[in-house]
């Protein structure tokens, strides 16, 4: 165990995508990824993933569902810095713009079983009325530089995002450690 | 046989081998098989012994335990008395063991066995006594099998007495084979201990006793029978059975007798008598008492109970058992063995504290079951009326609320006001003095004291007469000692208020004074206070008498306490000298001892020590003094009491002074007044911090005091929280302000309207008036003495006069909000409550809500108000004060009883920080892990991106934190092996602490994102682009016509190896050299007769035919490919051919950041260079054989280096792009080429560059994916920077960022410089830096007539300090600007410092000089320096050393931003910025724009730099040393980069080459080529000859080993080839070294 390198435990993830509710949009897709810290490596697995479009369904929930597999292996030798998934949802506008709907985060699970986890998303709003409508109007939402900040608390602190509805992610952990 | 049997014989065995001869093994063994087979023929021995045996085996320890545990007491009583000495635990439990059945059984057995040993004819000896053992014992007893348990009870008790008699005493003893006694006798022991023993009375056997005194009289007989009876025993034993113990013997005996018995079993059906039953039954079973037991039993010996409780310690409640449950359990754990561990220190069984909670905490589970119908099936609920505060609202279940809080305000006095003249200070001050003296004379407390005093000198008169006491002497002096001392109290008290008194009148006086002499002084009064002193006139002569009559009683009490004190201390002195006196004749005696001691044995003397100290003689205390008391009297009385005979002083305070009026009064004092009469107040009343009304306004009073009687009827709905009156300040119109704020006591429910008493609630505001009339403000230090001492500080207070009650209704019922209400509100507790409380024994709910909240701001929120009731509930329902749950409620009752909370005079940020260290410090700091943490989260270079930090400390390797311990343990130690010369090593050490303060300082800056970092964002689009951009969206598509795209900028932080890659697009070369024949020797006179002046008109015509001659062959002249290498990658184009090719070639070189770290600050950090390096391939035919060239091509190709082109990394990083075409860095002597420049001609493109010599490149250069440049962390920075701190003035700086911002708005692009940061970081005016400096001495030296050449050389040494651009050195985080002796001295700086430099000593040489800010290729935004010759002005590139004139073509700087003078900045306001296309007539403010104008003048700003520059001559010989150790270490590479060949150094072209050096050095690389070429000839004309010098700034040996790899000499593999290197170091002062390098490799010709 020492001999080969430093003792690690393993996290094995495997679960969906399941579904998510946004009333105000449809044909959605949705793309994840994990952040971690230094001491976690991924061994095994997809570590990001763009998902199929899908509709609305025609019931009274209007979920829009994925059911988009997640299937990932970590190793660490630390606690710290444990895997968010972080989970972004892209979808049409009125233009036809592909434009970002929602961003969300949340810790993978610490026990092994099965969770299920929903997440509010949120987007990132225009600094000014101004700015809202022409990006509106041109398809230029304001976006993050990179989803994964959604997971850091560094440099937060200006800025102002409209929280946006639920979407549920279920996420089943077989947890291993060695 | 029971094992405890067992094991009693066991001993006595022992005992026997012990004290007997061994050898007796046979007889042992044998008996013992016959008792191993004894054991089982027991059984069958008939039906009685049936009986008696079984039980015994069952349950033998119970009959004693049983006696013990049902009858201790009696036991105890009875063992207690006869003080029988302790017996040995085991042999007490030996004896416990027989029950009497089984020694009856034995008794059968003894007589068995007598009967036995007479037949066999043994003889009996006498054993020694010491040797038998308890269980031998047991034959003593002969009491025969009396029927009837309660005998058998006795007897047993009886028995066990006796033996342990027996045990102890050791005195009887008897062979076990002794004639069985018949039944009924007492054994002698008993019978002995009858006699000698004191027996208490045995209540229980009072039936028996008679019996058992019987026995013990015939047992007597018996004993002296017994007595002769074992010597005659012992005649008949034998010898062999002597030595067998008599138990084994019996044992023996028994067995045999039995043997048949064993075989054969006869017996009639058994049958159980009832009674016999029973018996067994009682054996068996066991029932435990319902008795209490005495808490001494269930405790060790010794011990008394410990309570907890009562120390303190929370035990909890003990779960509810009835008590007989409990008493019957712990009689059950008593009688088991280890049964007392049960019991806790205080006697009772160990018991948690009740765990069972008194309401379900889990939530009802819901049935699985449910129709989801039933879920959705709307409810309906009734609307609920939102309550704000529920719990301090009078509930709807009440009456409604109509209660009502009368409020009665009457008036506001102000005790000070700002508006208060001096004289009104000083009549507040008086009235309140009369005040006080009022309330003081009215308690009148010194009479009190005084008549005390009297009382009590009877009462001691009284009892020292003793025919008037009836009491006995001793009680009255107790009373009269008591007396006494109280006498002496109340001495003291009246002389303190006595002084009190005096004191106060005194002040009252005094302050008078001071008034009337102020009003007289000011010649008007304000105030109506007048201040009569009535005199009581008295009785002279009887005062008098009265005062000598208290001083001689005070005198004689003092006596008598003196007498007193003396005599104790006589006493004690007199004890003391007896005991010294003692010591001292003990002295004496030891020391006449020690002489006759000293006298016998002198040595012992010595060691002898001194036992103690001399006791000190004791000194008799002094007698007092009465002259000296009566002295100490008098004084005392005349400091605190009325001298006799004066009269008795009584001030009386009156009104009946008259006001000056207004026109007699100075101006002051008028504005003064009506400054009051101008101010207004009004009340506001505030409940529950809602404002619900407030009085009239009304004047301030001359006076100071306003009238309300104002009744306000709240009715309230809100238990009432606060009340507050807030006392408003309106001076005329203005408006108001608030003074103060009076908190009002909400009443008690027992006050209402009627009988409340009118209270007086004082208040003050911390306000700071000043008024410039009178009044003499508020806050604001005044003194009433004319020199302005004594100051005083008064703050606006007052009172205000109120009450408040509770109304009474119509009915007269009070309109109190219910008392159950105010349980809510955590207010008092009514009597059911506590009921309630007390039944529960539990904590009422109002009260856990409490407990939740920290009780002390409870206090503040809830209106906790009736504590004392709280705290005498809490006693009387006897809450548990250590019961955690009731902790909070138990400190708010300490606080509200003691009336204060305590306050730790000290603050603790983490109280709990100590509970939750799971290790001390020194561990966690011990361990690896953690430090590595630690090390990582700060971001230490070494360990910012470690990954996987191991998850146990074995698996970090020790050596993970040697480099670093190295690195800081060397950190201030000079490494020079790196660096060869000691200065630059100590300099490069300095470079890495500053470099490391300032990152240090960044870090935190490195961490602050701003939103554009985080969220990609549309600009805000002004009206121009939206139009363009809704134009376009009109516009047609027009799908053929490719439009450029900007390339997506990418943030470098999620990049990876092999993501990035340098695109290196070289497009053409210009007048690359061409060859030259080595071997045509004629044309060499040719070259060496040019003169230098032909130099720049050179004549391309005379060369051409000698060319075309040279290569009869049609070989190309030359035949260039460039190589890149970056990062040891390397990438060439095809050969082209020609001196000026066209190669048009993408190469791609892929880019690796250091230690994977794609961060921005670590790109930015990258040292590496782009080289681009041109060869000449060279074919050269190796056939041999000519008759071989038909066949096959045989050619070796050889490069030769040209000439290269540095590009830093860094460049392509913030430049993002480089386009252009670069100057070649050839060589001065490229030995077999030569400047091709006559082959094509062009004219007007010869012309322009003619100008400038040289060979150029045209490339592009970029990354792919484009990074954003470190551009936002700059402009980021620059905000950091700002706030460093800077010495600049405000004013200035103000002025800089002004002008910056006028600039950027104009010309966005244009570089505007005003200020800069500075090594330590402070923001400095950028015009400081430049200041006339003195350049060498020897440098001017050199050409004293031409300054021109001067200019070249300074410009030159300058170039020679080796360049080190900022944002390598602070990873891109600022630029910072050294001056010029900080430059000198680190020896290393980027285009700035060398500007700064140069300019400096443009300015000293006498030249107009200039710093221009601007952009070059390929540096991006640099510094140049500007001279104005006479007509012209010159660019000089600082870093390089060569000048440029204005219209130079190939100048590098390409855009001029802005120039900066001595004293002034200039920015570019023309249109262009191209040097060619601008004027630089600075005078012409339509082109300049100019910092310091006629608006704002140059204030006369003193330059950074220093007076002068002071050069020290460098080291020559250390030079010659470095000079030698490059050379050497340049071989050795040179060796190492060779693996595969031989290596020969040509030592003949090497010191050729080492004396050529210096003359290129003195000539700088000029016009030298053919003299060296041609002398190089001369010494080795037989080999081909390529090699060329290197030149180039020494810094460290790196760039050098780099520079000589990069040319590839050392890829020749001709088999004998040979190599020349010469290495030459020329000092110029200030260390600054010029290196030489001359590389060359030789091929003989064949």
């Amino acid at each position: 165990m020492a001999a080969a390198g430093p003792s690690v435990f393993l996290l094995m993830v495997n679960g969906q995508v399941e579904s998510a509710q946004f009333p105000e949009y449809d044909d959605l897709y949705c793309k994840y990824c994990f952040v971690y810290g230094q001491d976690w490596a991924p061994t095994a697995g997809l570590e990001e993933g763009i998902s199929q479009i899908t509709s609305k369904s025609q019931d009274v929930r209007q979920a829009l569902v994925w059911n988009f597999p997640i299937d990932v292996t970590f190793k660490s030798t630390n606690p710290y810095g444990w895997p968010q998934i972080v989970l972004s949802v892209y979808g049409p506008d009125v233009f036809g713009n592909d434009v970002v709907r929602g961003y969300g985060a949340v810790h993978l699970p610490f026990s092994p079983g099965r969770h299920k986890r929903t997440i509010p998303m949120f987007v990132p709003e225009s600094t000014s009325k101004l700015q809202k409508f022409t990006s509106w109007f041109m398809g230029r939402r304001p976006e993050y530089t990179d989803p994964k900040v959604v997971a850091q608390g560094e440099g937060r602190e200006g800025e102002n995002a409209e929280a946006e509805r639920l979407k549920a992610a279920q996420l089943m952990l077989p947890f291993s450690s060695q | 046989m029971n094992p405890k049997e067992e094991k009693v014989k066991i001993i006595t065995e022992e005992f026997d081998e012990n004290d007997e001869d061994a050898g007796v093994g046979s007889q042992k063994k044998t008996s013992k098989m016959a008792r191993q087979k004894r054991k089982k023929p027991l059984p069958a021995a008939g039906p009685e012994e049936m009986v008696s045996e079984n039980p015994h085996l069952g349950n033998q320890p119970e009959p004693l335990q049983e006696d013990s545990d049902t009858r201790p007491l009696s036991m105890t009583t009875r063992r207690g008395p006869r003080s029988l000495p302790p017996i040995p635990s085991a042999s007490r439990t030996g004896f416990a063991e027989f029950s009497m059945r089984e020694r009856m059984r034995e008794k059968l057995q003894a007589a068995r066995s007598k009967a036995e040993s007479t037949l066999l004819q043994e003889i009996p000896t006498p054993r020694p006594r010491r040797l038998q053992s308890p269980g031998e014992k047991e034959l003593e007893t002969e009491f025969g099998a009396e029927p009837g348990e309660e005998a058998q009870k006795t007897q047993q008790e009886d028995d066990s007495q006796s033996r342990s008699r027996v045990k102890f005493r050791d005195s009887v003893r008897k062979i076990k084979t002794k004639p069985p006694v018949p039944p009924g006798f007492p054994s002698a022991e008993e019978a002995y201990n009858f006699f000698t023993f004191n027996f208490d009375p045995e209540p229980e056997e009072s039936e028996e006793k008679p019996k058992a005194k019987n026995r013990d009289g015939t047992t007597q007989e018996e004993e002296e029978g017994e007595e002769e009876e074992p010597p005659v025993q012992g005649i008949h034993k034998t010898d062999e059975q002597l030595l067998i113990s008599a138990t084994e013997a019996e044992a023996f005996l028994w067995g045999l007798d039995h043997a048949a018995a064993d075989f054969v079993a006869v017996r009639p059906a058994d049958y159980e008598s009832a009674h016999v039953r029973l018996q067994m039954e009682k054996e068996l079973l066991f029932v435990p008492s319902r008795l209490t037991v005495p808490t001494y039993k269930k405790l060790p010996e010794n011990v008394q109970p410990r309570y907890l409780e009562d120390e303190g310690l929370y035990i909890g409640t003990r779960p509810d058992v009835p008590r007989t449950c409990q008493n019957i359990m712990e009689n059950r754990l008593l009688t088991q063995e280890p049964g007392r561990r049960w019991f806790g220190d205080d006697g009772r069984i160990v018991a948690l504290p009740n765990p069972i909670k008194p309401f379900p905490s889990r939530p009802p589970v819901l049935t699985q079951e449910q129709d989801f119908r039933a879920e959705l099936e709307t409810l309906y609920k009734k609307a609920v009326k939102y309550v704000h505060r529920s719990q301090h609202m009078i509930g709807s279940g009440d009456s409604p609320g109509n209660f009502q809080l009368d409020i009665d305000i009457s008036g506001l006095i102000f005790t000070h006001h700002p508006c208060f003249s001096r004289e009104h200070v000083l009549a507040a001050k008086l009235a309140q003095l009369y005040d006080q003296y009022l309330a003081r004379h009215q308690r009148n407390k010194a009479k009190f004291l005084t008549d005390k005093l009297q009382a009590l000198r009877n009462a001691v008169q009284t009892g020292l007469n003793p025919e008037k006491t009836h009491k006995s002497l001793d009680t009255t002096q107790k009373t009269i000692n008591e007396y006494k001392s109280e006498i002496r109290q109340t001495r003291k008290l009246r002389d303190a208020e006595q002084e009190k008194d005096r004191m106060l009148l005194k002040t009252i006086i005094k302050v008078w004074k001071e008034m009337k002499s102020l009003r007289e002084f000011q010649r008007f009064t304000n105030t109506p206070l007048k201040l009569v002193l009535r005199k009581e006139k008295v009785d002279q002569k009887a005062d008098e008498e009265a005062y000598e009559a208290e001083i001689q009683a005070e005198i004689s009490e003092l006596l008598e306490e003196h007498m007193e004190e003396h005599e104790q201390k006589m006493e004690a002195y007199r004890a003391a000298y007896q005991q010294w006196k003692a010591w001292k004749k003990a002295q004496r005696a030891k020391k006449k001892k020690k002489k006759q001691a000293v006298e016998e044995h002198p040595e012992e003397e010595m060691g002898e020590p001194y036992p103690e100290e001399d006791p000190v003689k004791p000194v008799p205390p002094e007698p007092t003094d009465r002259a000296l008391m009566e002295h100490q009297v008098r004084e005392r009385a005349a400091r605190s009491r009325r001298r006799p005979g004066e009269p008795l002083l009584v001030p009386e305070l009156s009104l009946a002074g008259s006001v000056t009026p207004n026109e007699q009064c100075p101006r002051v004092e008028v504005l003064r007044r009506e400054d009051v009469k101008r101010r207004s107040i009004y009340l506001k009343v505030i409940f529950n911090d809602k404002e619900v009304s407030r009085t009239d306004s009304r004047p301030l009073g001359a006076d100071f005091r306003v009238h309300f009687g104002q009744i306000f009827n709240l009715q309230i709905f809100n238990w009432p929280e606060s009340l507050t009156l807030q006392v408003y300040e309106t001076v005329g119109h203005s408006g108001t302000t608030l003074l103060a704020e009076v908190f009002l006591p909400i009443p008690e429910t027992t006050i209402v309207t009627g009988r409340a008493p009118i209270e007086e609630v004082e208040f003050s505001s911390n306000q700071h008036v000043t008024l410039d009339h009178e009044g003499v403000g508020s806050g604001m230090p005044f003194s009433f003495e004319a020199d302005g001492s004594n100051q005083l500080i008064l703050m606006t207070s007052g009172k205000v006069s109120n009450s408040v009650a509770w109304a009474i209704g119509e009915n007269g019922i009070p309109l109190i909000p219910p008392l159950s209400q105010q349980n809510i509100g955590f207010r008092s507790t009514t009597p059911s409550s506590s009921v309630h409380v007390v039944a529960n024994g539990r904590i009422p709910p109002f009260l856990c809500a409490l407990k939740r909240a920290d009780a002390i701001s409870s206090i503040g929120t809830s209106g906790l108000t009736d504590l004392k009731k709280l705290a005498k509930w809490a006693a009387e329902s006897k809450l548990d004060p250590n019961d955690p749950n009731n902790a909070p409620l138990m400190q708010l009752i300490s606080v509200a009883t003691s009336g204060e909370s305590y306050v730790p005079d000290f603050f603790r940020l983490e109280q709990l920080q100590q509970e939750f260290n799971f290790v001390s410090d020194e561990e966690l700091n011990r361990s690896k892990r953690f430090r590595l943490l630690c090390l990582r989260s700060q971001e230490v270079p070494e360990f910012r991106n470690y990954k996987q930090i191991p998850a146990y400390d074995r698996e970090i390797m020790e050596k993970v934190f040697q480099d670093y311990e190295k690195w800081l343990r060397d950190r201030n130690v000079i490494e020079t092996k790196d660096h060869i010369d000691p200065h630059r090593a100590m300099v490069a050490k300095y470079l890495q602490q500053v470099r490391e303060s300032v990152i240090n300082r960044f870090l935190i800056a490195k961490h602050h994102f701003l939103l554009s970092d985080l969220i990609v964002e549309e600009e805000v689009p002004n009206i121009s682009i939206l139009g363009l951009s809704l134009f376009k969206l009109a516009e047609q598509k027009r799908p053929l016509r490719p439009r450029r795209k900007g390339r997506k900028k990418v943030t470098a932080q999620n990049l990876s190896d092999g993501d990035i890659k340098v695109l290196v697009n070289i497009i053409r070369a210009y007048d690359i050299p061409v060859r030259k024949p080595t071997a045509s020797k004629f044309q060499q006179p040719s070259r060496s007769s040019r003169t230098f002046s032909e130099k720049h008109a050179a004549s391309p015509t005379t060369h051409s035919p000698t060319h075309s001659a040279d290569y009869p062959l049609g070989q190309v002249l030359v035949r260039p490919f460039v190589e890149v290498s970056f990062q040891r990658t390397i990438c060439h184009t095809t050969t082209a051919e020609g001196p000026n090719p066209s190669w048009n070639e993408e190469l791609e070189l892929p880019f690796r950041a250091p230690n994977g770290d794609y961060s921005t600050s670590s790109l930015q950090s990258v040292k590496d260079d782009v080289f681009i390096n041109i060869f000449d391939e060279v074919l050269y035919d190796v056939l041999e054989d000519d008759r071989e060239r038909g066949s096959g091509i045989h050619t070796r190709i050889e490069r030769h280096w040209l000439g290269c082109v540095k590009i830093p990394f860094s460049t392509i990083y913030f430049q993002a792009k480089i386009d252009g075409t670069f100057k070649i860095d050839i060589p001065p002597v490229l030995l077999g080429y030569s400047k091709e420049r006559s082959m094509i001609i062009e004219r007007g493109f010869d012309s322009v560059r003619s100008l400038s010599e040289g060979s150029y490149i045209t490339l592009f250069i970029t990354m792919e994916p484009q990074l954003v440049p470190g551009e936002s962390v700059r402009e980021k920075m620059s905000d950091v920077l700002k706030k460093f701190d800077s010495q600049e003035d405000e004013k200035l700086l103000q002025a800089t960022e002004k002008f910056q911002a006028e600039c950027a708005l104009k010309f966005p692009h244009r570089q505007c410089l005003t200020t800069v940061t500075d090594i330590s970081g402070k923001t400095v005016f950028i015009t400081r830096y430049l200041k006339p400096l003195n350049p060498p001495q020897e440098l001017l030296e050199g050409c004293p007539n031409n300054p021109q050449a001067t200019a070249e050389l300074v410009a030159r040494y300058v170039s020679l300090i080796p360049f080190l651009p900022d944002a390598v050195s602070f990873a891109g985080i600022c630029d910072l600007w050294s001056t010029s002796d900080q430059f000198l001295d680190l020896l290393a700086g980027d285009e700035e410092e060398h500007a700064v430099l140069l300019c400096n000593y443009f300015l000293s040489l006498g030249k107009k000089a200039w710093l221009v800010m601007g952009s070059a290729i390929p540096e991006g935004p640099t510094a140049y320096v500007l001279t104005r010759e006479q007509s012209h002005y010159l660019i000089w590139n600082p870093c390089s050393g060569h000048f440029y004139g204005q219209f130079d073509t190939f100048c590098p700087l390409k855009s001029v931003g802005c120039l900066i003078g001595p004293d002034n900045i200039w920015f570019n306001i023309q249109r262009h910025d191209s040097p060619l296309r601008i004027n630089f007539d600075v005078t012409k403010p339509k082109l300049w724009k100019s910092f310091f104008s006629r608006s704002l003048l140059y204030p006369g700003l003193s330059s950074v730099q220093p007076e002068e520059l002071i050069y020290q001559r460098t080291d020559k010989a250390a030079a010659a040393e470095l000079q030698d150790r490059i050379e050497k270490i340049l071989k050795e590479k040179i060796m190492d980069w060779r693996p595969r060949h031989l290596t020969r150094w040509n030592r003949y072209c090497t010191s050729a080459l080492r004396h050529f050096l210096p003359l290129l050095e003195r000539s700088r690389g000029e016009d030298v080529e053919d003299d060296h070429r041609g002398e190089l000839l001369k010494q080795l004309g037989d080999y081909r000859f390529s090699g060329f010098p290197l030149h180039m700034p020494y810094s460290e040996l790196k760039p050098l080993i780099e520079a000589v790899y990069s040319t590839g000499v050392h890829n020749i593999d001709v088999p004998n080839v040979e190599f020349a290197l010469a290495v030459y170091i020329h000092p110029y002062p200030k260390n600054v070294l010029s290196v030489w390098i001359y590389v060359a490799s030789l091929i003989r010709n064949r």
